[in-house]
């Protein structure tokens, strides 16, 4: 037996605290003062002098406390354990194997399986090993099972995957394993084309002293790698003859150091190919393909883009969902007076873009109707008194369905007491701040109307400068987004029912503040109405391994009709995976490359939701990393010229610290000094209430 | 003594609940109240020069009593009334060494001295005896002289004396003697840490000059029965010292030793006509003090 930390045992000393408690301590209590000690000098003095151990078991039991909490701080351990593990020669191999699609250029999958396949042959009768399968992910088959067949087996069945090289979760797994070993010799056998873009992850993994690990390249000597991709696409919308027209762009990359000529790039829309353009590469670059417009009617069509193919073909090919693009409807109510000029730079800044496009319509409060919110998301009380009675009341309905409202403060802004209830609290009367004017002195970059701001160079909406604005005093429960120098609100959301009302204290002309000639102007008017009406972008596409939360892509799956269906989704190899069942209810993990369907589980729709997955382009670079750098960096050993190789017998040295960690006796102490001081506690307290009792 | 003796005619005042009174006053006319018989007897003699109230002159009335400073100014005739005289000079001498201090529960032995003296004085001055205080510690600390008026006095400085220096009998009984010229009543209240022979040999001048000496001994129950369990280390209050010591063994020992003072105490004032009466803190006042009175009274008779 030995320990870690024998000088603990220095602490033994502390074994005469409860010699102390019992014979010392006693008499050192707090003085008892007494009139005279005429009578008690009477009586001899020796007789009183000492006194003795009243319990031994309390005392054997603080004694054994104390020791046993010395002993588990030196940190025990047995050597015999290790003994009986140094006698045995039987190896712990982990194989990890890469299965991630930059395996699939050319045969590299076939050598990488056939080289796993041999480590397991070689096994010796007593030999444990793992095969553990990684990409971006690792997953680990039996472990440190001796059973060849079924490791053969699981390599076998093994298939390449969609996914990128990261070697830092197969490694970490691999760590873990050897960690629980108690064999001698660690070894493990890495079967990987070693692409210098998964190396970053496994920082900070330091395989136990002792372990091997030996790379095996199945890279086959190339030099150099060509490799053609297709890196990305664009939408570019235009409308022709009121259909929407959609022009994508495709981007194509050559990664090889020979140039590329004639290559055909094709698309293919639902399934049909619709156009096949031929392109020039330079060596090492890239080039964009526009394809001809395509009209898309009312619901999303996948499209795919596709290369010759090449040695890796997974990355020839790039999917995507076009969606038709999406109209916010905006109603901007103004004053009976000068409405129109009110609305100018705001009508002006809805008119620019086309993700989303705003349809705007202008309409003064007296002509406000309830008809006029039908088909509307967003309206704009710009500068005017609320409607009231019916209309304000159709207004308030109309919020707590989910439209939203932004009440913009000015000249002729009143709010009388019968208006709708949307506020956020009341207004009073204009603050004046002519000539340098405020500025906003706090912003709430974390909401997503100031989020696109907070990046450096992305627009400063703290330089406007505002002359005239009214103060609110919050009294709803409502979120201040953003102050005005000297505290007083600017922008105030309140969230009622399923919509959302806005109140901006000042102007969005340039009367009371010159930030409609701001270039942050339009982007700021975009957000606000985009939030509002709660847009958001669809997603054209999600790289292979996100996970994707079906539960907050209401508006596509309302308009697939799936809103309330239990779900059910068919990966690109047909794959069916329920996403309406247990506990990860709406997430979908996407493994695959290609494009999933998401249908009601009952009864398959004509027209699902469709989600377009492609694979990382990291992986696409197939620059590799030398081997043994890797090895160098995981075991702390300089490697190379097979010095490293298990050939040589290295063994693995159990240290002192491994066998204590291992074994960990000093938390069964633990518990022990704990039980007794227990069993201390609960004697001690029985004697005392005895004492007190007989007294 | 017993203390669950119930006694007819007297309230059963604990001295833990009179603790609670702040007012000497009260307190001692709540004790004082509730006995049927009195100290001794004081039959009014004579006539005193504490001047009482004025009244109206009444045909008959001794001239030489008429005020004339008040005729002076009034044009009315007034004579002067005296407070009657008593033939009792009732002085109580009050031990405040630091041995007084002690006590084991909320009430000290000084606490139970100051009510005992306070009750009384209180007690004597409703049966017209003059009342005066010495307090004591290894000097005298105080007097007030005895008079018919001074109970405010003696009760103001009853609340006002605290225990402080070490104690002895031999110099403030000494000084104290000079003071008695008048026949009258000498109450000597002390814990009397002192060999009982030199005590009272210190007692005795007191006696000398006719006086009535009654010696009060005021124990705390804890120096009777010593109930102390846990060894520790023990302190005189009055020198200081400090001696480890392990009660349970020396609890015989001392509880014999205390008993044998008391003994040997009450047996040398018996033998030298000096009332001697035991008070345990523990013990109501006015069941002492009814305890006390009926033993005198019985002892008088015998006398």
């Amino acid at each position: 037996m030995g320990f870690l930390a024998p000088l603990f045992f220095l602490g033994l000393a502390a074994l005469a605290v409860p010699v102390i408690i019992h014979m010392i301590q006693r008499e050192r209590k707090e003085v008892t003062e007494f009139p005279s000690l005429m009578f008690i000098r009477k009586i001899p003095f020796h007789s009183f002098r000492r006194q003795r151990i009243r319990n031994w078991l309390l005392l054997f039991l603080r004694c054994a406390a104390i020791a046993l909490l010395l002993a588990a701080f030196s940190r025990p351990f047995f050597r015999a354990a290790a003994l009986a593990a140094v006698t045995s020669t039987a190896r712990e191999v982990v194989i990890l194997l890469d299965r991630s699609y930059s395996m699939g250029y050319d045969n590299r999958w076939d050598r990488a399986k056939t080289a796993a396949a041999d480590v397991v042959n070689q096994l010796g009768p007593d030999d444990r090993a793992t095969v553990i399968l990684f990409d971006s992910g690792a997953e680990a088959g039996p472990r440190s099972t001796t059973d060849r067949a079924s490791l053969l087996g699981l390599i076998g069945e093994s298939e390449i995957g969609s996914g990128s090289t990261r070697y830092g979760p197969p490694l970490k797994l691999a760590e873990g394993i050897f960690e629980d070993s108690d064999l001698l010799q660690l070894e493990a056998v890495l079967v990987s084309d070693f692409q210098r873009s998964g190396v970053e992850s496994a920082s900070g993994v330091r395989f136990p002293a002792g372990a091997v690990l030996t790379p095996v390249a199945v890279t086959n000597g190339e030099a150099e790698t060509e490799n053609v991709s297709v890196a990305g696409v664009l939408f570019d919308r235009e409308y022709f003859s009121g259909r929407e027209r959609v022009s994508v762009s495709a981007r194509i990359t050559n990664r090889g150091m020979d140039a590329v000529s004639s290559l055909d790039v094709s698309l293919a829309i639902d399934g049909r190919d619709i156009e096949t353009v031929a392109t020039e590469l330079p060596p090492n670059g890239s080039s964009t393909v526009r394809f001809a417009p395509v009209t898309i009617g009312d619901r999303p069509v996948t499209g795919t883009v596709r290369t010759q193919g090449d040695l890796l073909p997974t990355d020839d090919v790039f999917h995507f969902v076009a969606s038709p693009g999406q109209v916010v409807n905006v109603l901007i109510v103004g004053n009976e007076r000068g409405a129109s000029e009110a609305a100018l730079y705001l009508r002006r800044a809805l008119g620019v873009g086309s993700s989303p496009a705003f349809n705007v319509a202008t309409t003064t409060v007296t002509n406000f109707d309830a008809v006029d919110l039908v088909g509307r998301q967003v309206v704009v009380l710009n500068d005017t008194r609320p409607p009231t009675g019916q209309a304000g009341s159709r207004l308030e309905q109309f919020v707590s369905d989910g439209g939203g409202v932004m009440v913009v403060a000015g000249e002729r802004s009143v709010w009388p007491p019968d208006g709708p209830d949307l506020l956020p609290g009341t207004f009073g009367s204009p603050i004046d701040r002519t000539g340098r004017g405020a500025g906003l002195g706090f912003v709430d970059y974390s909401h997503p109307i100031f989020e696109l701001f907070s990046a450096p160079r992305s627009g400063d909406v703290t330089t406007a400068r505002f002359f005239r604005y009214r103060p609110m005093e919050v009294t709803e429960p409502a979120t201040v987004l953003a102050r005005f120098d000297d505290g007083h609100p600017a922008l105030v959301e309140r969230q009622i029912g399923d919509g959302r009302v806005l109140f901006w204290a000042s102007t969005l002309d340039n009367f009371w503040n010159d930030l409609a000639v701001r270039p942050v102007y339009l982007p700021f008017v975009h957000r606000l109405i985009e939030h509002l009406a709660d847009y958001a972008a669809p997603t054209p596409w999600v790289s292979a391994g996100q996970v994707l939360n079906l539960a907050e892509q209401r508006s596509l799956l309302a308009d697939a009709g799936l809103a309330e269906a239990e779900l059910v989704a068919i990966s690109p190899s047909g794959e069916r995976i329920l996403v309406s069942e247990g506990v990860r209810a709406g997430f979908l993990t996407t493994t695959e490359q290609g494009i999933y369907e998401v249908h009601d589980a009952t009864t398959p729709s004509e027209s699902p939701l469709t989600l377009a997955v492609n694979v990382d382009l990291a992986e696409s670079n197939l620059t590799s990393i030398d081997p043994d750098e890797l090895a160098s960096m995981l075991t702390g050993r300089v490697t190379g010229d097979g010095g490293d190789s298990p050939a040589e017998g290295q063994t693995r040295a159990f240290t002192s610290e491994d066998l204590e960690r291992r074994q960990g006796v000093w938390w069964y102490l633990l518990v022990l000094v704990f039980l007794l001081f227990v069993a201390e506690t609960v004697i001690s307290n029985r004697l005392s209430r005895t004492a007190l009792n007989v007294d | 003594m017993d203390t669950e003796q119930t006694v007819a005619g007297a309230r059963f005042v604990d001295p833990k609940v009179l603790a609670r009174i702040g007012s000497l006053a009260l307190l001692a006319r709540t004790v004082v109240d509730g006995f049927i018989n009195g100290l001794h007897k004081a039959p009014y003699l004579g006539v005193s020069i504490d001047f009482a109230e004025h009244r109206g002159y009444m045909p008959g009335d001794d001239i030489r009593f008429i005020d004339w400073r008040v005729f002076a100014r009034t044009d009315r005739f007034y004579v002067k009334q005296f407070e009657a005289d008593t033939n009792a000079n009732f002085s109580v001498m009050l031990d405040v060494s630091r041995s007084m201090s002690f006590g084991s529960k909320r009430l000290t032995k000084l606490d139970y001295g100051r009510y005992l003296a306070a009750c009384l004085t209180y007690f004597c001055t409703k049966q017209r005896d003059r009342v005066g205080l010495i307090t004591f510690d290894s000097d005298i600390v105080t007097r007030v002289p005895p008079s018919a008026k001074h109970l405010d006095v003696v009760l103001h400085e009853l609340d006002r004396i605290e225990a402080g220096n070490p104690g002895s009998l031999e110099r403030p009984l000494f000084r104290a003697a000079e003071f008695f010229k008048r026949r009258g009543i000498i109450v000597v209240i002390s814990d009397f840490y002192e060999d009982p022979k030199k005590a009272v040999d210190m007692l005795k001048p007191l006696s000398y000059g006719g006086n009535d000496l009654i010696v009060f001994q005021i124990l705390d129950p804890a120096e009777i029965d010593f109930p102390y369990d846990e060894p520790t280390n023990f302190e005189d209050l009055e020198t200081g010292q400090s001696i480890p010591v392990v009660p349970e063994k020396l609890r015989k020992q001392y509880t014999q030793l205390v008993q044998e003072h008391i003994a040997a105490l009450s047996k040398l004032c018996g033998e030298n006509r000096i009332d001697y009466a035991l008070f345990n803190t523990a013990m109501p006042i006015d069941h002492a003090l009814f305890k006390f009175l009926a033993m005198r009274e019985k002892m008088s008779r015998v006398r």
